[in-house]
């Protein structure tokens, strides 16, 4: 396994490529971002005088190496499509995006992971075949599709949930700013009402998020199960007398999650990066439709410090990954030391 | 550096003193017309403190007997039918609940493979600890003591540090003692040994059998050892079961087997034991002809028949299913189920079956 220089010196390639990558791919597009930002009507001195003020007129290596340091310093440059500072307009709407993705992840992992158990573990066969299907069910369904359902029917059929309004109820006070996450903040505040109404306007849209890595995490899991259940460790416990459930789930279950950690750190990193679609579909403020926006209009500033942020969380959460196998499995750690 | 055997059970083990008692004992595999009879209609008393050896080919049926005994047979697999006793309590009328009980603490077992036989991601004293814990009302503190003395007994240098090792940071034999060590540890009546040596190299084999040998006697357990090794046996056992096509076809004490085998396939098994003498001439070995029958559609008859050199073709053989007949020897009654048993070469005691055995070294 990977000692920890190697895992740092694999993480700056990563953060390197991802920023290149952001950084040429705006460049390469076609349509000049310059004259988009100056306007239609300007004359070629104005645009020019933009994209002197841009930093468009020097050399691609020299652009980046700004764009580097400016990123670092904590200047994302300036979002031209909607007039504030790229930072501001991001961190602005990360939290929504966040606070999502958390609960979405929670909600994918014990589902996938409590009916993988349960699929594996039970012997009637009808139990596993229902969970398959559903499995399969969760993998084909469109995430828009599901969300309409689940709207029409628990929002606007049986008034269990609020509709696609955002974060919380038209009219209601957002809570005092601490974390950006509502729900979070409003318990901070101790306004309970706020709190419980964030909460509510998370679920739907947490569950449409987490269905596809349930799914996805129950097939892995599941079989992976299987396949450890077959282990000869598995006889040696029945011949010592173990329950057949105390079996599955400290020993067998061990062993078969360590695919299912390294799955679910990219399916985090993949949630925290926000999904255009379900946040068009709730209304919902996250960062996945301010980037869609920005790229229909060319806005560098925004796309290019996304793409670098998105890297960056995908190689923390990758890190932190490394680190949770380590605890998990001895095998690793004696070889890393 | 020859050992002998003791030449019978005698002191140590009491003729009438019978701790496990099974009679037509079968167990299946498969279902409608591929229906398997892996073991089929076994009988015999395993006494206190016996050290029985049970020996065939793979597919005699032999290692599935010994999970019938431990009620491990995993579906499609069923016991059904016979009864098993012990000490007076009926074992196969127990539920799961209740054989939980009785796994790991009146019946426990070592395995062949010791490099898979423990969690890799637990240390190997917490496994050692959860088999106490899981039979006795002791706190963690006194199981913790108990399997750090229990690794100290199987012989593991520094046990106080090795308690906290990682199954991967043992090697195959030691991971074999720890595997005895969890196995003695609620002091079983019975330990079962399926082919405990196999997957281990020759010299840490010897170490090993003699590391369950002496413990077994000294903490009281009978031994059943399933081999397809004879010299093992041959070191290790008072009686030897030989089994063929899920049926016990000899059974007596293993001086007189080993030496005077009275059944045909018996007699073809010892022959195709490597033996110094043949070693010296250079000796090809004579291997036993043809393969075991198709369990699934056993022929009428002897189920070795085919194979027998003397028995093939002939009709009683053929036909009809050999029953059992005892014989009165010097070491003890010896059955067998052969229409045509050999007879016996009344060798000398002084040319016992040094030949046959693997050298264990000096030891009790």
């Amino acid at each position: 396994m990977r000692s920890i220089a190697s895992r740092v010196g694999w993480g700056v390639a990563t953060l390197f490529g991802a920023s290149v990558l952001a950084f040429l791919l705006m460049r390469v597009l076609p349509g000049d971002p310059a004259r988009l930002a100056a306007g239609e009507l300007a004359s070629e001195e104005a645009v020019r005088a933009r994209a002197a003020d841009m930093g468009l007129d020097q050399p691609l290596p020299l652009q980046y190496l700004h764009f580097i340091r400016d990123f670092v310093t904590g200047d994302w440059g300036y979002a031209y499509s909607i007039g504030t500072p790229a930072r501001e307009a991001i961190l602005g709407r990360l939290p929504a995006t966040v606070e999502l993705a958390i609960l979405a992840f929670v909600i994918g992992v014990s589902v996938g992971v409590s009916l993988a158990l349960l699929a594996a573990y039970t012997r009637r066969r009808w139990v596993d075949v229902v969970i398959r299907g559903l499995s399969s069910l969760g993998m084909a369904t469109p995430q828009f599709y599901m969300a309409l359902i689940l709207l029409l029917v628990l929002s606007q059929g049986l008034g269990l949930f609020p509709g696609p309004e955002g974060r919380l109820t038209p009219g209601l006070a957002e809570p005092p700013h601490r974390t950006g996450m509502f729900t979070v903040d409003a318990l901070l505040a101790g306004q309970w009402t706020t709190a419980s109404d964030a909460f509510a306007h998370l679920i739907l849209p947490a569950v449409v998020l987490a269905m596809v890595p349930a799914a996805f995490l129950l097939r892995l899991l599941r079989s992976n199960l299987l396949e450890t259940s077959r282990e000869q460790y598995m006889l040696v416990l029945r011949a010592k007398g173990t329950p057949r459930a105390r079996s599955y789930v400290r020993h067998a279950f061990p062993n078969a999650a360590l695919p299912t950690i390294t799955a679910s750190g990219l399916l985090l990193a993949e949630l925290l990066a926000g999904s255009i679609l379900a946040e068009k579909v709730f209304g919902w403020p996250g960062v996945g439709s301010l980037v869609a926006d920005s790229v229909l209009s060319k806005d560098f500033a925004i796309v290019q410090s996304f793409v670098f942020l998105s890297a960056l969380i995908y190689v923390v959460v990758n890190t932190l990954i490394d680190v949770v196998y380590g605890l998990v499995d001895p095998r690793i750690r004696s070889a890393s030391r | 550096m020859i050992e002998h055997i003791p030449a019978s059970p005698g002191p140590r083990v009491a003729d009438n003193d019978v701790l496990l008692r099974v009679r037509g004992t079968r167990t299946e595999f498969g279902a409608g017309d591929q229906v398997v009879p892996a073991v089929n209609d076994v009988s015999f008393d395993l006494r206190r403190l016996e050290r029985l050896g049970i020996v065939g080919e793979s597919g005699s049926g032999k290692s599935a007997l010994a999970r019938t005994l431990m009620r491990l047979i995993e579906h499609p697999g069923r016991v059904v039918g016979g009864t098993i006793e012990l000490d007076g309590r009926r074992l196969d009328q127990l539920d799961e609940s209740e054989w939980r009980g009785v796994r790991g603490k009146d019946i426990a077992m070592v395995f062949q493979d010791p490099m898979s036989g423990f969690n890799p991601l637990r240390p190997i004293g917490k496994q050692i600890v959860e088999a106490i814990t899981l039979h006795q009302d002791v706190s963690r503190a006194v199981a913790k003591r108990q399997a750090v003395d229990l690794l100290g007994d199987v012989e593991i240098v520094d046990p106080a540090r090795k308690f906290g090792a990682y199954p991967h940071e043992f090697s195959g034999g030691m991971r074999q003692r720890a595997m005895i060590a969890m196995a003695l540890a609620n002091d079983p009546r019975i330990l079962i040994a399926d082919e405990p040596t196999t997957a281990l190299d020759v010299t840490t084999q010897a170490t090993i059998l003699r590391l369950m040998r002496r413990l077994s006697d000294e903490r009281g357990a009978a031994l059943i050892l399933i081999s397809h090794d004879l010299g093992v046996v041959a070191q290790m056992c008072d009686t030897v079961q030989v089994m063929y096509a899920g049926k016990t076809v000899e059974r007596g004490p293993a001086l007189e087997v080993l030496v005077n085998p009275r059944h045909r396939y018996t007699e073809a098994l010892l022959q195709s034991v490597v033996r110094r003498d043949q070693m010296v001439s250079g000796g090809r070995l004579p291997a036993i002809p043809g393969t075991p029958p198709n369990l699934r559609a056993l022929p009428p008859g002897c189920p070795f028949e085919a194979r027998c050199h003397v028995g093939r073709g002939r009709t009683d053989c053929s036909t009809e299913t050999p029953r059992s007949s005892g014989f009165a020897t010097q070491h003890g009654s010896v059955t067998v189920k052969c229409h045509v048993p050999a007879e016996p070469e009344l060798v000398a005691l002084s040319q016992g079956p040094d030949e046959l055995r693997v050298d264990l070294g000096g030891c009790a």
